[in-house]
């Protein structure tokens, strides 16, 4: 896989005074200020409609902004549809709770919709690949470890392994960035561990700006590096995965922190 | 005590009955609009059972000989009605997803619910003095008609698949175009051709009506004989267009439920 | 399981050519031998856009003036539809019972009623018209007695398939403590079967009116024998002017339809 980062700012995210009203008047973001090297690996956190999602999705240019800004790579992101805004989106790949695939097609379509972005569309609308990009895309299925499963259709595969197409989707981007939206929210515990584990991977040995949605906190507790609480919008918590402490998360959740905030239950005390 | 209890509360004449009655009103009155009377009640059995007899024997050597032909062009039409609407109500029905495109889907369905108007047999009474009697008149009637259907259930189709592939796609940088072929098609498209095959199956007998104003087909052949009162060729077409739209139904049928399971 | 040593990559297992290249193939072949038997031709249909233009000239503006002579025969279009749609549909329920598989008398039975159903469904609502026409002579009459054969078939086919999937847990109860098949029909079907029946007959009705417009032109009542004396005489303002009633008189029939059947379910 080619490196990705070589110019030193590939895979910068940053937020300035960014503002977000929905136009039923909730804040989904408020006032935020948040900058990300490239190659960090974030764990955001917060209780449900904290605004986790919102800023992942106002990173590229799903959500946009009602003020301020919001750049990656010094560029501020497109605020309307359009050849700028699919370019900056070719750098982003994003993982989602549900995965998303298209279930009637092969793990290979689905891969290679990542490389959507990088061949001609004239080729792409005949289905007419290019060897690189198939490449591309099985190098992508190996480095999750199911490059087996390439001709198998997409809703044969267990959560697990849907998810991890989905990361090879991603991953065929040959992104700087990768924004994953709740990815282990619908997996099994253990399932769950071997997908961040993957995620963790992949940032260490390629580099690539990773961050991830957790409502599970112990799990933020173990794979995190930097971690950011989230509450009603506004930042309220950046720190190191290493020195987090319970009540730092109680101060984020605004409440005392229960089983249901933990993936495996013999961890909560108290 | 107990009798209270037997008794349905409330009146005794619900909206059940009240319904009944105003259809019953609605009956007579009609009947009696149309000058029916007892006697032509009796009549008609009678003169059906008449007409019976004439049509046994059924002239089958004419039924090869006049009645195929036509049934083969009626298929013929039916046929080029059915592609031309598919082929037009493909991208029609994709921009006419309120889910997809929430502008122009609204004129595209008003479009949809204007061609959908016009029963076929209308559209080819204008379209003859155009292109000449003759089936093709036939198959552009069917066409445009069929294609007023198709958009909407298509349309239909469209708006109930999930939007998430969709989502995913543009987030990859994927343009719209590309999100329907990867992210919409796929999903669609099994449905869609089960409705233009059942579309086909309609538009069979509609073909068989159009040759009754001049666009070909069967209805012609059938309208002739009995203008001439030649019942058993009748009784040939008939038979023959039974068999064949049976035949027709069945093989479709199983295509379509082989296309919705694939 | 996590590394990329290990697995390969299997080959792309082959397309089924042969399927692909025959369903085609077919396509192709049915499409151009039948583009061809109708005289086909893009040609003339570009040709004939300066006729058709003309021909719209022609019929455009409608003939307002046509409207009063148009009260009697549309009311009997309606009038027709309503025979129609009652009479085929109180014979429909007999025929669409018998045709579902859990509530029929016996497999002979159901397999002969099955067919005949399937039969009735096979003919257009027009060639009936023209064989009662033949009968019973040109009128409302004939209209009517099409409509209701169709009627049956639209109304035996919809609901036998809805009858068919109903909870057939009351009906069993029924028979098991000993009630006729008449009373498991009747208080063990119906109560679900019927919300279903009604939509199917108001569906059935607005097909009708749709239908007896047409009916006319074979001369079996309606508009549809005034359509077809103005068109014959070129007189293609009032034929629009028709089309256009109709249309309209259609639309809002359906509208009240749709209303009923929404209440209903």
């Amino acid at each position: 896989m080619t490196e990705t980062s070589n110019n030193q700012n590939a895979g910068a995210i940053r937020f300035g005074k960014a503002n977000i009203v929905y136009p039923n008047g909730v804040v989904g973001m408020k006032d935020l200020d948040l900058e990300i090297k490239p190659g960090e690996f974030v764990v955001i956190v917060g209780s449900s409609g904290a605004g986790k999602s919102t800023l992942l999705r106002a990173v590229n240019g799903l959500n946009t902004l009602t003020s301020g800004r919001v750049e990656v790579n010094g560029e501020q992101v497109p605020r309307k549809d359009g050849r700028e805004l699919r370019q900056l989106r070719k750098q982003i790949g994003m993982i989602f709770q549900d995965f998303r695939l298209v279930k009637r097609l092969t793990v290979m379509s689905n891969v290679l919709i990542g490389r959507l972005g990088h061949v001609p569309s004239w080729r792409t609308l005949l289905n007419l690949w290019p060897t690189e990009d198939r490449e591309i895309a099985i190098k992508a299925l190996e480095r999750v470890g199911i490059p087996d499963k390439a001709w198998i259709k997409a809703s044969d595969l267990s959560g697990g392994q849907q998810q991890r197409v989905g990361i090879a989707r991603a991953l065929a981007q040959e992104p700087a960035i990768i924004l994953a939206d709740e990815p282990v929210a619908s997996l099994d515990p253990v399932t769950t561990h071997q997908i961040m584990q993957d995620l963790v991977r992949i940032n260490r040995e390629l580099g690539i700006t990773t961050l991830v949605n957790l409502h599970f906190l112990d799990l933020a507790r173990e794979y995190g590096e930097r971690i950011i609480g989230l509450r009603f919008g506004e930042l309220v918590y950046d720190g190191s995965a290493d020195t987090v402490t319970d009540k730092d998360f109680e101060d984020i959740y605004g409440r005392e922190v229960s089983k249901d905030d933990v993936l495996d239950e013999e961890a909560v005390d108290g | 005590m107990t009798e209270r209890v037997l008794t349905a509360p409330g009146g005794r004449v619900g909206w059940a009955t009240w319904t009944t009655f105003i259809i019953a009103a609605l009956f007579l009155i009609s009947l009696w609009a149309i000058e029916f009377s007892p006697q032509i009640m009796l009549q008609v059995p009678a003169k059906v059972a008449e007409d019976l007899k004439a049509y046994y024997p059924p002239d089958m050597a004419y039924g090869w000989e006049a009645v195929l032909p036509a049934i083969v062009e009626s298929i013929q039409i039916a046929w080029v009605g059915t592609i031309i609407a598919a082929i037009l109500s493909l991208p029609l029905a994709l921009f006419g997803a309120r889910t997809l495109f929430p502008r122009v889907a609204r004129i595209v369905k008003f479009i949809s619910a204007t061609a959908r108007a016009f029963p076929e047999i209308l559209l080819a009474i204008y379209f003859v003095p155009i292109v000449g009697l003759g089936p093709f008149a036939g198959a552009l009637a069917i066409g445009i008609s069929s294609v007023g259907m198709l958009t909407k259930l298509g349309a239909e189709v469209v708006e109930s698949i999930d939007f998430g592939p969709v989502e995913a796609v543009e987030a990859s940088g994927g343009s719209r175009i590309l999100a329907l072929r990867y992210a919409v098609l796929p999903q669609v498209l099994p449905e869609i051709v089960a409705h233009w095959l059942f579309r086909f199956e309609l538009n069979i007998r509609a073909s068989a009506v159009l040759g009754v104003v001049g666009a070909g087909g069967v209805g012609g052949v059938l309208l002739n004989t009995l203008s001439y009162r030649h019942l058993e060729k009748a009784a040939a077409v008939l038979i023959l267009t039974i068999i064949v739209v049976l035949a027709i139904d069945m093989i479709s049928g199983a295509i379509r439920r082989r296309i919705i399971n694939s | 399981m996590n590394g990329p040593a290990g697995s390969t990559v299997p080959s792309k297992p082959r397309r089924n050519w042969p399927l692909w290249l025959g369903v085609i193939g077919f396509l192709l072949a049915m499409t151009l031998w039948s583009a061809h038997g109708i005289g086909f031709s893009l040609f003339e249909l570009v040709c004939n856009i300066t006729r058709g233009s003309r021909l719209l000239e022609e019929s455009w503006p409608p003939d307002f003036g046509f409207i009063p002579r148009l009260y009697e025969p549309f009311m009997e279009t309606i009038y027709i539809a309503i025979i129609g749609t009652v009479v085929g549909g109180i014979l429909a329920i007999p025929i669409a019972i018998l045709a579902a598989r859990n509530l029929t008398l016996g497999p002979l039975i159901w397999f002969t009623d099955r067919n005949f159903m399937n039969i009735l469904r096979t003919l257009p609502d027009l060639f009936w018209a023209m064989l009662f026409a033949t009968a019973v002579g040109f009128g409302p009459v004939a209209g009517a007695l099409a409509l209701s054969v169709f009627t049956i078939a639209v109304i035996s086919k919809l609901w036998s398939e809805s009858l068919e999937s109903i909870d057939m847990g009351l009906p069993e109860a029924i028979r098991s403590v000993g009630g006729t098949w008449r009373e498991m029909i009747q208080f063990g079907a119906m109560p679900q079967g019927l919300p279903h029946y009604v939509s199917y007959a108001l569906y059935a009705f607005e097909l009708n009116v749709r239908a007896s417009m047409v009916l006319g032109l074979v001369g079996a009542g309606g508009i549809g024998m005034i359509l077809k004396t103005q068109q014959a005489n070129f007189e293609y303002e009032r034929v629009t002017m028709i089309i256009l009633a109709v249309l309209i008189a259609v639309l809002i029939i359906e509208e009240i339809s749709e209303a009923i059947r929404r209440r209903l379910t």
